[in-house]
C-alpha cells in the first residue's frame, strides 16, 4: 500500500509503472548542505520561536488582559453562605423594682433569666436581666444598650393596677401592676412583647443561609396567620433606605379647592411621627396642588348608585386611580425612594365618590403610597362661606381626618410592625432590628453574587473601586453583625449602630456590584477578536509553524540516523 | 372707566403695577404682514421664597421646584426653539427678544457657587440631567464641551439677595435638538390648568410645531416688591407665528395639497400670464381667521384660580379699523378697543362661558401696519471650501441713525477651531458704497480657547455699531478631525453650530436721541451646519486587514528567504505528499483505462497526461501551503 515512502524521495516513479519515464535518466539530487548552513538555518527558525515565545506572547498577554483586582473571595462566599455570622440579637432588660431589697432583686433577675433563656430552641433574643441597682423616683433615663426596662410597682398601693401591665408610648417601658410579682408572670408578660418580634426576625431569616435549623423550629411553631400578616406586611413595605422623600398631592378634578392648609395639618399630624422615625431614616416632605386632575382613560370610572345616591368607584379601578401619565407624581431627585399620598377632591357632579363594596375612600397602594377621596359634601359645606379664600382653601380641620389616615398608612409603608401596640418607641425599636437584619441579608447576598460573578465570568474587568467597595462592605456588615450581638441597635455618636453599619455595608455592595466598569466589558464578543487577529496571525504563523515542524522533524530524522549509524 | 384703563394697559405694565397674584396668564395676537400671525402665550405663577424653602408649592410647579432646590439653582433660563424669525418683514423681536432661544435648546442659569469649580459643574451638571428628564429633551449631553461662562451678555433679571454675590452663570447650548411635542407635553404640565382650560388649551402639539417660526421659554427668578416677602417667578412663554392659510386647512384633510388650476389667483397683469403661466396674485387686505380655525379648539373655559388676577387674558393688536367679534359661551359682541392705546384691545375671559372664540373677518384697511424696526439685523454663514479649513463671516447692519453698542457671544463647539489673529472687524456704511471699509476695534474681548474634547471656544466681543452702516466680522477657522466614536449616526449631515447672541445694549442715559429704549434687547442669528471631514466607517478592519496583510507579507518572504534552501528546478525532490496524491491519482487512472480498455478495445494512451496533471496538482498543493513565498516556487525545497 505504501510503495513511495523511500529515503529522500529517489525512485518514486515505480508507483505507475516506469514504463511512462524515459528509462536510464537518473533524477539529480541536490547537493548535500553543509552542516554550517543546517544549523544556521536551525537557529534562525530556533530564535524566531524564541521571540515568538517569550517576548510576542507575554506581550500581547499583557496588552489585551484586563485589569482584575483581587477581591476577598472566600470572606464574601462566607457571607453569601451565613457562616461569618451566627445572627443573635441581644436584648438587654433592665429591672426596676422600687422598695425592694436587694437580695430580692437579685434572686427575682436570676429566676427571670433562667425562664427567659430556656425558651425554647428556636430563641433568637438573647435576654439579660440587669437588676436595677437605684430606687430613685423619677426613673433615670436608660442606660445605653437596654430594649426593654420592666418596672415592677409591687410596692405601690394595691387596688390601683392590680395584674395589669401598660406600656409607656413614647418610651421602652413595661409597667406591671402590683398583683404581678412572680418571675413566671413577668416572663410571660415580657414574652408577650417579644414573641411577634421573635416571629418576625425568624420570617425574616426564614430561607436564608443564615436561618439556622433551630429557627426552623420556631417557624414551624408559628401560626399560619402569623405568616400571612408577616407577608402582608413585607409586601407593602417599601425597600430600606436612608431617606424616604414624602410627598403629599392634593389633586382636584375642577379648579377648586386650590390651595390647603397642608403646612397646620403637617405640624399637628406627621412631623410628630416623621420626628419618631428619624432614628430609622431622614424624610423630606414636599407639597404641592394640582387642578384639573381627569381620572386615567385606563380606567372605568365612577358609576351613579341610585340607592344610596353615591359615585362608586370599581374595586378593579382602584389600581389604575392614580393617572401616572398625567399626574406629576415623578420621582424626587437625590438618593431615596418617594413616598407619594395622594387627597382627592372629586367635582361636584361625582361627589360623593366611594369605593365600591366597602363604601371606603382610603385605600393603600403597596410600596407606592396612600390614596384618600375627601368629598365636599355639596354646596351645604363649611367651604362654602363667604369669603372667597374659604371656598378656595381646605382648613386644617377639613384635613383631619386625612391626615390622620396618611399618618396610619406612612406607619404601614415603612414597615412599623403594629405590635405592641402600646409603645411606639418599642416598635420602631423592633423595626429597626428588622431593617438592620434585612440590610445584613440582602448584602451577605450581593456579595455572594459578586463572587459568584467574578468567576463566572473570567474576561470581565474588576477595577480597583470595587475591592475598595467591597473591603468597606465586609467591614460594616462585620461591624453590623457585632453590633447586633451586643445589643448596639441605634446610631451614637461614637458608633454607627447595627443599622447604620447595615445600611452603609448594604450602600457599598450594590456600589461594588452595580460598577458601570465592570458591565461594559461584558459583551465584548469573541467574534471581534477574532476579526482582528486572523488576518495579522494566520498568514505569519502558517510559515512559522510549518518552518518549525519540518525543521523539528529533520532533527529528529538526524538524531535518529546518527544513533542507527553508531 | 378705571376698569377700561387697566385693560388697555399692556400686560407688562399691569404686572408691575399691581401686586403679582399667584398664577395670571395672557396671550397676545398680532397679525403680521404676508398672512402669518403672531401669538404670544406669557403664563406667570409665584411662590413665596418662604414655601419654596420648605417644598410647598401650590401653582408653582412642584417638578421645577425640586430640581431648583436640589441643584442650588438661584435663576433659570430654559429655551427651545426653532425656525426663524424674518425680521425683514416682520419687524422687531416679541418682548425684544429677552425669551427667546436659539434654534434647539438654550439653557443658561446662575447657581450657588459655593464649594468651588467642582462643586458648581457637579450642580449644573445635576440641573441639567434633571430637566433632561422632565422636559423631554437631550438636556444631559450639555457637558464641559457645550457649557460656556458668558461675561457680558447675560445679567440676572431676579432681585438677589447680596446683589447677586455668590453665584455663577452658566450657559449651555444644543443647537441639533430638534423640539417637538414631546418638550410641548411636560411644559403644560407645569402649569396649573394643564391645557385643560384658559389660554393653554389652545396649545397643541399639531399647531406649534407647524409655526413658522416657535419659541418656547421657561424662566425662573427671584422678584421682590417693597413692603412684600420675596417670591419666586416663574414665567412660561410660548411664542409663535403661524402661517394663517396653513394653520386653517381644514383637521381632516390635514395634508398640504397645490390648489386646482381654476382656484389659483392670478397676476393677470404680467406680461406672461397664460393658460399655464400663473404668477400669483398679492392678497389684498386682511386675511379673515378666528382663533378656532387657526388654533383647532376655541379657547376652553378660563383659567382664573388666583385671588388679585384681574387682568385680562387676551390681547389683540389690530387696527383700529379692523373689525373684531367676540363669541362667548352664546353670545356674539363687537370688540372696540378701548382708551388711549388704540391698537390694543383686550378680552378677559368669562368664567361661566365654556368657549370663547375671536373671529376676524376679511377686511381691507388702508391704514399700513405699525411695525417696529428692530434694532439690528443680524446673519451669519461659514465659507470657504473643504474639509479642512472654513471661515465664519457675520453681517450685523444697523438701521438706525444712531450707533449701538451690542454684546456679540459666540460659543464654538471644540472642533471648530477658531484663528483669532484672523478676526477682523470692519465697518462700512450702508448710504454710500463707495466709501471704504474702516476697522472697527472691539471695545471689550473676552476669549476662553477651545480644549480638545473638554471645553468649547467662548468668544465675546463688546463693539459699537455705527448709525447706519454694516458690520463684518469674520474669522478663519480649522475643522478637527473627530475620533472614530465620536461621530453620530448621521455624520454626513454636518455638525450643528450653536446660533451667536447678540445683545443690544440701551444707549447711554446722556444720548440725545429721545425715542430709543431703555432696555437691552437680543437677537439670535441661525444656527449653522458645519460639515467636517467624514471616514468611513468600515475603516478600522479595513486598515486591520490591510496592515495584517502587509505585515504578514514581509514576514513571509523574510522568514522564507531566512530559512529555505535555493537548489535547481530539476533537483527538487518530490514531496511525499505529492507522490502518494499521484499514486492515488495513477490508480483511480488505471482502473477506468482498464474499464474503457474491457468496453472497447484500442481505447489506450490517456495514462500519461494523466500522470503529469497528477504532478501539477501535487504541485500546486504544496504551492498553498507556503503562503506568501509563491514567488520562490520550483526553485525551493525543504
Amino acid at each position: 500500500m505504501d510503495p513511495t515512502l523511500g529515503d529522500d524521495g529517489g525512485d518514486l516513479s515505480d508507483a505507475d509503472g516506469a514504463g511512462l519515464r524515459a528509462p536510464g535518466i537518473a533524477k539529480p539530487t541536490p547537493p548535500t548542505e553543509a552542516l554550517r548552513t543546517l544549523l544556521t538555518r536551525r537557529t534562525i527558525v530556533l530564535s524566531f520561536w524564541i521571540i515568538v515565545l517569550c517576548l510576542g506572547l507575554p506581550h500581547w498577554l499583557w496588552t489585551t488582559s484586563t485589569y482584575r483586582a483581587s477581591l476577598p473571595l472566600s470572606t464574601m462566599n462566607d457571607w453569601a453562605e451565613g457562616k461569618a455570622c451566627d445572627l443573635r440579637f441581644a436584648y438587654p432588660i433592665r429591672l426596676r423594682t422600687p422598695g425592694w431589697a436587694r437580695e430580692r432583686i437579685v434572686e427575682l433577675g436570676g429566676n427571670l433569666s433562667a425562664l427567659l433563656g430556656h425558651d425554647g430552641p428556636g430563641g433568637l433574643l438573647d435576654f439579660t436581666i440587669h437588676p436595677g441597682d437605684s430606687d430613685e423616683e423619677p426613673l433615670p433615663p436608660p442606660r445605653e444598650n437596654v430594649a426593654l426596662t420592666v418596672v415592677l410597682h409591687a410596692a405601690d398601693p394595691p387596688g390601683t393596677h392590680e395584674v395589669t401591665s401598660h406600656l409607656e408610648p413614647g418610651e421602652s417601658i413595661l409597667h406591671l401592676g402590683s398583683g404581678i410579682t412572680e418571675a413566671g408572670q413577668i416572663a410571660d408578660q415580657i414574652r408577650e412583647i417579644t414573641v411577634p418580634q421573635q416571629e418576625a426576625l425568624a420570617y425574616v431569616l426564614s430561607g436564608t443561609p443564615f436561618a439556622a435549623t433551630e429557627y426552623e423550629a420556631l417557624r414551624a411553631t408559628r401560626q399560619t396567620w402569623t405568616e400571612t400578616s408577616l407577608d402582608a406586611r413585607n409586601n407593602r413595605t417599601f425597600k430600606p433606605s436612608t431617606t424616604y422623600h414624602l410627598s403629599f398631592s392634593l389633586f382636584v378634578a375642577r379648579n377648586e379647592p386650590s390651595a390647603w392648609a397642608i403646612e397646620d395639618a403637617l405640624a399637628a399630624y406627621v412631623a410628630p411621627l416623621v420626628d419618631a422615625l428619624s432614628s430609622l431614616s431622614n424624610f423630606t416632605i414636599t407639597t404641592q396642588v394640582q387642578l384639573h386632575a381627569s381620572f386615567s382613560p385606563s380606567i372605568a370610572g365612577p358609576t351613579f348608585d341610585e340607592a344610596s345616591g353615591e359615585w362608586k368607584l370599581r374595586r378593579e379601578d382602584l389600581s389604575g386611580f392614580v393617572n401616572a401619565a398625567e399626574w406629576p407624581l415623578s420621582p424626587s431627585i437625590g438618593e431615596g425612594s418617594t413616598i407619594n399620598f395622594v387627597l382627592y377632591v372629586p367635582a361636584a357632579e361625582y361627589s360623593p365618590l366611594v369605593v365600591a363594596d366597602t363604601g371606603g375612600t382610603v385605600w393603600l397602594v403597596p410600596q407606592w403610597g396612600g390614596v384618600a377621596i375627601l368629598n365636599l359634601d355639596g354646596p351645604s359645606t363649611p367651604l362654602k362661606a363667604t369669603k372667597a379664600t374659604d371656598r378656595t382653601t381646605l382648613s386644617a380641620t377639613d384635613l383631619d381626618e386625612v391626615m390622620l389616615t396618611f399618618a396610619d398608612q406612612l406607619t404601614s409603608l415603612i414597615g412599623l410592625p403594629s405590635t405592641p401596640s402600646g409603645s411606639l418607641a418599642l416598635r420602631i425599636a423592633a423595626l429597626q432590628r428588622e431593617r438592620a437584619t434585612a440590610l445584613l441579608l440582602s448584602t451577605a447576598s450581593t456579595l455572594g453574587a459578586l463572587s459568584r460573578l467574578v468567576h463566572k465570568l473570567p474576561n470581565i474587568p474588576i477595577p480597583d473601586t470595587v475591592a475598595t467597595s467591597v473591603a468597606t462592605s465586609l467591614r460594616h456588615i462585620d461591624l453590623a453583625c457585632q453590633d447586633l450581638r451586643a445589643g448596639r441597635y441605634s446610631k451614637t455618636d461614637s458608633n454607627l449602630g447595627a443599622l447604620g453599619n447595615a445600611q452603609a455595608a448594604s450602600e457599598a455592595s450594590e456600589k461594588a456590584f452595580f460598577e458601570p466598569s465592570m458591565v461594559g466589558q461584558v459583551y465584548f464578543p469573541d467574534e471581534h477578536k477574532v476579526a482582528v487577529y486572523v488576518p495579522l496571525l494566520g498568514p505569519m504563523g502558517v510559515p512559522l509553524v510549518l518552518a518549525g515542524v519540518k525543521e523539528s522533524l529533520s532533527l529528529y530524522r538526524s538524531i535518529r540516523q546518527k544513533v542507527k549509524g553508531t | 372707566m378705571k376698569l377700561a384703563q387697566l385693560l388697555a394697559l399692556p400686560a407688562t405694565l399691569i404686572s408691575a403695577v399691581l401686586a403679582i397674584p399667584e398664577y395670571s396668564e395672557h396671550l397676545h395676537l398680532r397679525p403680521l404682514p404676508n398672512g402669518y400671525l403672531y401669538a404670544g402665550f406669557n403664563f406667570t405663577a409665584s411662590t413665596s421664597l418662604s414655601a419654596y424653602e420648605s417644598q410647598h408649592f401650590r401653582y408653582f410647579p412642584r417638578s421645577l421646584g425640586q430640581i431648583l432646590k436640589h441643584s442650588g439653582t438661584r435663576e433659570l433660563h430654559l429655551r427651545f426653539a426653532l425656525g426663524r424669525w424674518d425680521d425683514e418683514s416682520w419687524g422687531s423681536r416679541p418682548r425684544d427678544g429677552k425669551r427667546e432661544g436659539g434654534t434647539g435648546v438654550e439653557i443658561w442659569a446662575w447657581l450657588d457657587s459655593g464649594g468651588g469649580k467642582p462643586a458648581v459643574e457637579e450642580r449644573w451638571s445635576s440641573l441639567v440631567n434633571s430637566l433632561s428628564g422632565l422636559f423631554c429633551a437631550s438636556l444631559n449631553f450639555i457637558d464641559g464641551t457645550k457649557t460656556t461662562r458668558p461675561v457680558l451678555s447675560f445679567e440676572p433679571e431676579g432681585m438677589h439677595r447680596g446683589g447677586g454675590g455668590g453665584m455663577e452663570l452658566l450657559h449651555g447650548t444644543l443647537p441639533h435638538e430638534v423640539v417637538c411635542t414631546e418638550n410641548l407635553t411636560p411644559f403644560l404640565k407645569l402649569l396649573p390648568c394643564k391645557g385643560k382650560a384658559g389660554i393653554s388649551s389652545l396649545l397643541d402639539g399639531h399647531k406649534v410645531f407647524d409655526a413658522n417660526w416657535q419659541t418656547m421659554s421657561i424662566d425662573v427668578r427671584p422678584v421682590c416688591h417693597v413692603g412684600e416677602e420675596c417670591r419666586l417667578e416663574i414665567q412660561q412663554t410660548v411664542d409663535i407665528v403661524l402661517d394663517i392659510e396653513r394653520s386653517m386647512r381644514p383637521r381632516n384633510d390635514p395634508i398640504p395639497r397645490p390648489r386646482p388650476v381654476e382656484e389659483l389667483e392670478c397676476d393677470e397683469s404680467k406680461s406672461y400670464h397664460a393658460s399655464d403661466t400663473c404668477y400669483p396674485r398679492r392678497k389684498e387686505g386682511e386675511m379673515a381667521w378666528s382663533l378656532s380655525k387657526i388654533f383647532g379648539t376655541p379657547v376652553r373655559g378660563s383659567c382664573h384660580v388666583a385671588d388679585g388676577d384681574e387682568s385680562h387674558d387676551i390681547s389683540l393688536e389690530v387696527s383700529r379699523d379692523r373689525a373684531v367679534e367676540v363669541l362667548q359661551g352664546g353670545s356674539n359682541e363687537t370688540l372696540v378697543s378701548h382708551g388711549q392705546s388704540q391698537h390694543v384691545r383686550a378680552i378677559r375671559l368669562s368664567d361661566t362661558a365654556k368657549h370663547t372664540d375671536i373671529s376676524l373677518p376679511q377686511q381691507i384697511i388702508q391704514e399700513a401696519p405699525h411695525q417696529e424696526q428692530p434694532p439690528l439685523y443680524a446673519s451669519r454663514q461659514i465659507t470657504g471650501f473643504g474639509q479642512e479649513r472654513g471661515g465664519m463671516h457675520t453681517v450685523l447692519h444697523n438701521p438706525h441713525t444712531y450707533p449701538q453698542r451690542i454684546v456679540y457671544l459666540e460659543s464654538l463647539p471644540w472642533f471648530l477651531r477658531p484663528y483669532m489673529h484672523t478676526l477682523k472687524v470692519l465697518s462700512h456704511p450702508t448710504t454710500s458704497h463707495n466709501q471704504p471699509a474702516t476697522p472697527v476695534k472691539p471695545d471689550k474681548m473676552f476669549y476662553t480657547p477651545a480644549l480638545d474634547r473638554e471645553r468649547g471656544t467662548h468668544l465675546e466681543l463688546l463693539l459699537t455699531i455705527p448709525a447706519q452702516s454694516t458690520v463684518e466680522l469674520t474669522y478663519d477657522f480649522d475643522k478637527a478631525i473627530l475620533r472614530y466614536t465620536e461621530y453620530p449616526p448621521d455624520a454626513n449631515r454636518g455638525f450643528d453650530v450653536a446660533p451667536a447672541i447678540i445683545r443690544v445694549l440701551p444707549p447711554n442715559s446722556n444720548s440725545t436721541a429721545g425715542n430709543e429704549k431703555t432696555q437691552d434687547s437680543y437677537l439670535r442669528t441661525t444656527s449653522l451646519l458645519l460639515p467636517l471631514p467624514t471616514p468611513d466607517f468600515s475603516m478600522p478592519y479595513n486598515v486591520i486587514i490591510l496592515t495584517s496583510t502587509v505585515i504578514a507579507l514581509g514576514f513571509g518572504s523574510i522568514f522564507n528567504l531566512l530559512v529555505r534552501r535555493f537548489v535547481l528546478a530539476e533537483e527538487v525532490p518530490r514531496s511525499a505528499v505529492a507522490v502518494r496524491v499521484a499514486w492515488v491519482v495513477g490508480k483511480v487512472r488505471g482502473v477506468v483505462g482498464g474499464l474503457k480498455g474491457r468496453m472497447r478495445v484500442g481505447g489506450e494512451g490517456g495514462g500519461g497526461g494523466g500522470t503529469v496533471v497528477g504532478f501539477g496538482g501535487a504541485a500546486d498543493v504544496r504551492g498553498g501551503m507556503n503562503g506568501g513565498s509563491g514567488g520562490a516556487e520550483g526553485r525551493k525545497e525543504r
